[in-house]
C-alpha cells in the first residue's frame, strides 16, 4: 500500500513541477467559459441560465481532458520511454500504477473543477449545486467511467503522438456532439442520436440535472450507462495493460 | 558449485528472425557472468528471458528455482535489473526515485549504504533528466540493488560511460559480487568482459559460440598471433610459410595468425635473415577477446 501512496504523491508533485503545462491545463477551461460567456450571457435555454448550462458541462469536459491528456498520454509516454518497463522488474503490480495515476488525475481535475465553479460564481452569478451530494456522486461515477476508458484507448497507441491524436479525436467529437458547446436542440436529429452514443453526453445530462433540477435518483438511466462504461472499461484497461510495446 | 541459473535449449524468434537459437548454459552462484557479442546478437533477448519479461518459444529457464515468466512477481523480489534503454520519470529527483523504489520491497533496504557508496549525496535534489550519463547509470544501478538482490542483471552497464566512469562502474560491480550477489551482464566491450567477468558466454546471430573464463578462451590458439615490423616482407611470402592461417598488414606492422607459432616464427626469422630484410619488435601475442571475436566472425564468413 505504501508504494501506491508514494507513487501517487510523486506523480502529483511532478505534474506541478512543470509550471507551464500546469498553467495551460487550468487556464483552458476557464478561458472557454469566458468565451462562451461573452456570446451567450443573459440568454436562458430550457429555463437554465448561461452559467447553469455551461459551467457544469465544462466540468464534465474537464474529466475528458484529464483522462485523455493527463492520464492516457502520459502513461503512453511512460510506456514509450521505458518507465513502465522498469516497473515490470519490480514487485509493483499494474493496478497500483493505475491507481496512483487515477489519484493524480482526480486531484488535477478537482482543482480545475473548483476553479471553474468559482469563476462561474464570480462572473456569472452561478450558485452552488442544488443537490451537491448528487453532483459529487456524478463526478465520482464519471471519473470511474472515463479514466479507465481513456487509459484503454490510449494504450492502443504505439507512441505519444498517436495517443495524442486518439485523444484529440475523442475530445473534439465529444465536445461538439455531446451538448457541451452547442445545445443539442440546434442539431439535426441524426446527430442528436449520435450524441447519445458518446459517454460525455450522459455526464453532461447528469451534471446539469443535479446542479439545478433533481437529485441523481431521478437520472437512473444516465447513471446506469456510466456505471456500465466504468465496469467494461476497467476490465478492458486492466486486461490489456501493457508494460512495453515489445 | 551451486547453479543459480540454468538454461537449456533456449530459443526465441520474432517473426522470421531467430533472435536466440538453442542456447544452453548455467550461471554459478557468486560469479560475474558476461553475455558478450556484437550489437543485435541476441544478448538482450537472452537476458530478458532470464528476467521473465520475455517468454521463450522453446527450452527451459530456471532462475533461483523459479520459472521466470510464470512466477515473475516472486522472482522480482529476489532479482535486480538495470535495463539498457529505460529511464525513470524525467522530473523525478534522485531522492524521490530511491524512496519510491524502496517502497516496492518489503525487505530491509540498503538505501543509505548505496547512497554513500555511489556518492549520490550531492545529487539527491537533482532531477533525473538533469543527471549526466554516468550519474544516471549510478542511480539506476542503485535502484536495481536497493533490496539486496540475489542476482543482479545488468544490460550494457557501461554503455555511454567515459573510461574513468567505466572503471568505477567495474569496481562497484566487483564490490557487489564480494557481498555475495551473482551478476549477469551483457556487453559488447570486449575489454569489459576480459577485465570484469569470471566467465563469458559469447553469442552472435543468436547462437552460443563459446563459453569459458576469459583467460581460458584466450588460451585457445585461435586468437594467438605473431606481430612484428618489417620493411620488405610481402603478403605472398608470409601466407606460404608453414602453419600460417591469416596475415594482416597495416602500415608496416604485421599480424600473423598461425596454428604453430614456434614453427612459423622460425621460418619468418630465417627468411628475413636469408634475404637480408629488417625485422623488429617481434612479439608473441595472446590476443584479446576482440581478436577472438573477429576470428570467429571471419570463420563464419568462409563457411
Amino acid at each position: 500500500m505504501n508504494a501506491v501512496i508514494q507513487l501517487a504523491g510523486l506523480e502529483t508533485k511532478m505534474f506541478f513541477r512543470d509550471r507551464l503545462s500546469t498553467f495551460w491545463t487550468f487556464l483552458f477551461p476557464v478561458t472557454m467559459i469566458w468565451l462562451f460567456g461573452s456570446m451567450f450571457v443573459g440568454e436562458t435555454m430550457n429555463g437554465q441560465t448561461f452559467a447553469e448550462m455551461f459551467v457544469p458541462s465544462w466540468i464534465g469536459v474537464n474529466i475528458v481532458t484529464t483522462s485523455f491528456f493527463t492520464l492516457g498520454t502520459v502513461l503512453t509516454g511512460y510506456r514509450e520511454t521505458g518507465v513502465l518497463r522498469r516497473y515490470q522488474s519490480t514487485p509493483l503490480q499494474p493496478w497500483k500504477i493505475l491507481a496512483a495515476h487515477a489519484f493524480q488525475g482526480t486531484v488535477i481535475f478537482g482543482i480545475s473543477a473548483v476553479l471553474l465553479m468559482v469563476f462561474g460564481m464570480m462572473m456569472y452569478d452561478l450558485r452552488l449545486p442544488e443537490f451537491i451530494g448528487s453532483t459529487l456522486l456524478v463526478l465520482l461515477i464519471s471519473i470511474l467511467a472515463f479514466f479507465p476508458f481513456a487509459l484503454f484507448l490510449t494504450s492502443l497507441a504505439k507512441n505519444t503522438q498517436t495517443a495524442a491524436a486518439i485523444s484529440t479525436l475523442f475530445l473534439n467529437l465529444m465536445l461538439f456532439l455531446s451538448g457541451a458547446t452547442f445545445p443539442l436542440e440546434m442539431m439535426p436529429t441524426v446527430l442528436q442520436y449520435v450524441a447519445k452514443v458518446l459517454p460525455l453526453y450522459y455526464v453532461i445530462q447528469l451534471m446539469r440535472g443535479t446542479w439545478t433540477e433533481a437529485p441523481i435518483t431521478e437520472y437512473g438511466f444516465e447513471a446506469g450507462v456510466l456505471i456500465g462504461i466504468a465496469v467494461v472499461s476497467t476490465i478492458l484497461a486492466s486486461r490489456f495493460f501493457r508494460w512495453s510495446d515489445k | 558449485m551451486k547453479n543459480v541459473i540454468k538454461v537449456e535449449n533456449l530459443s526465441k524468434s520474432y517473426g522470421d528472425i531467430k533472435a536466440v537459437k538453442d542456447v544452453s548454459f548455467s550461471v554459478h552462484e557468486g560469479e560475474i557472468f558476461g553475455v558478450i557479442g556484437p550489437n543485435g546478437a541476441g544478448k538482450t533477448t537472452t537476458l530478458e528471458m532470464l528476467e521473465g519479461i520475455i517468454k521463450p518459444d522453446k527450452g527451459n529457464v530456471n532462475v533461483l528455482g523459479l520459472i521466470p515468466c510464470q512466477s515473475l512477481r516472486e522472482l522480482n523480489k529476489r532479482i535486480g535489473v538495470q535495463f539498457q534503454a529505460t529511464s525513470i520519470q524525467k522530473k523525478m529527483k534522485v531522492k524521490e526515485a530511491l524512496a519510491l523504489f524502496s517502497s516496492f520491497y518489503k525487505q530491509e533496504n540498503q538505501k543509505d549504504y548505496l547512497v554513500e557508496l555511489l556518492g549520490l549525496e550531492d545529487k539527491m535534489e537533482v532531477k533525473f533528466d538533469d543527471l549526466s550519463g554516468g550519474w544516471k547509470q549510478r542511480l539506476t544501478l542503485a535502484l536495481a540493488t536497493l533490496h539486496r538482490p540475489e542476482i543482479l542483471f545488468l544490460d550494457e552497464p557501461s554503455m555511454g560511460l567515459d573510461p574513468h566512469a567505466r572503471r568505477e562502474m567495474w569496481s562497484l560491480i566487483r564490490l557487489l559480487r564480494e557481498q555475495g550477489c551473482t551478476v549477469v551482464l551483457t556487453t559488447h566491450y570486449m575489454e569489459e568482459a576480459e577485465k570484469l567477468c569470471d566467465r563469458v558466454a559469447m553469442i552472435y546471430s543468436g547462437e552460443l559460440k563459446a563459453l569459458n573464463s576469459p583467460r581460458d578462451l584466450l588460451n585457445e590458439v585461435a586468437a594467438h598471433y605473431l606481430t612484428f615490423e618489417s620493411d620488405g616482407l610481402g603478403y605472398e611470402q608470409l601466407i606460404g610459410l608453414p602453419g600460417v592461417i591469416r596475415v594482416e598488414i597495416e602500415e608496416g606492422v604485421y599480424k600473423v595468425y598461425s596454428d604453430n607459432q614456434q614453427k612459423t616464427a622460425y621460418h619468418i626469422f630465417s627468411s628475413c635473415e636469408s634475404k637480408g630484410l629488417s625485422l623488429s619488435n617481434f612479439r608473441f601475442e595472446t590476443g584479446s577477446l576482440d581478436d577472438l571475436f573477429v576470428h570467429y566472425l571471419e570463420k563464419e564468413k568462409i563457411v
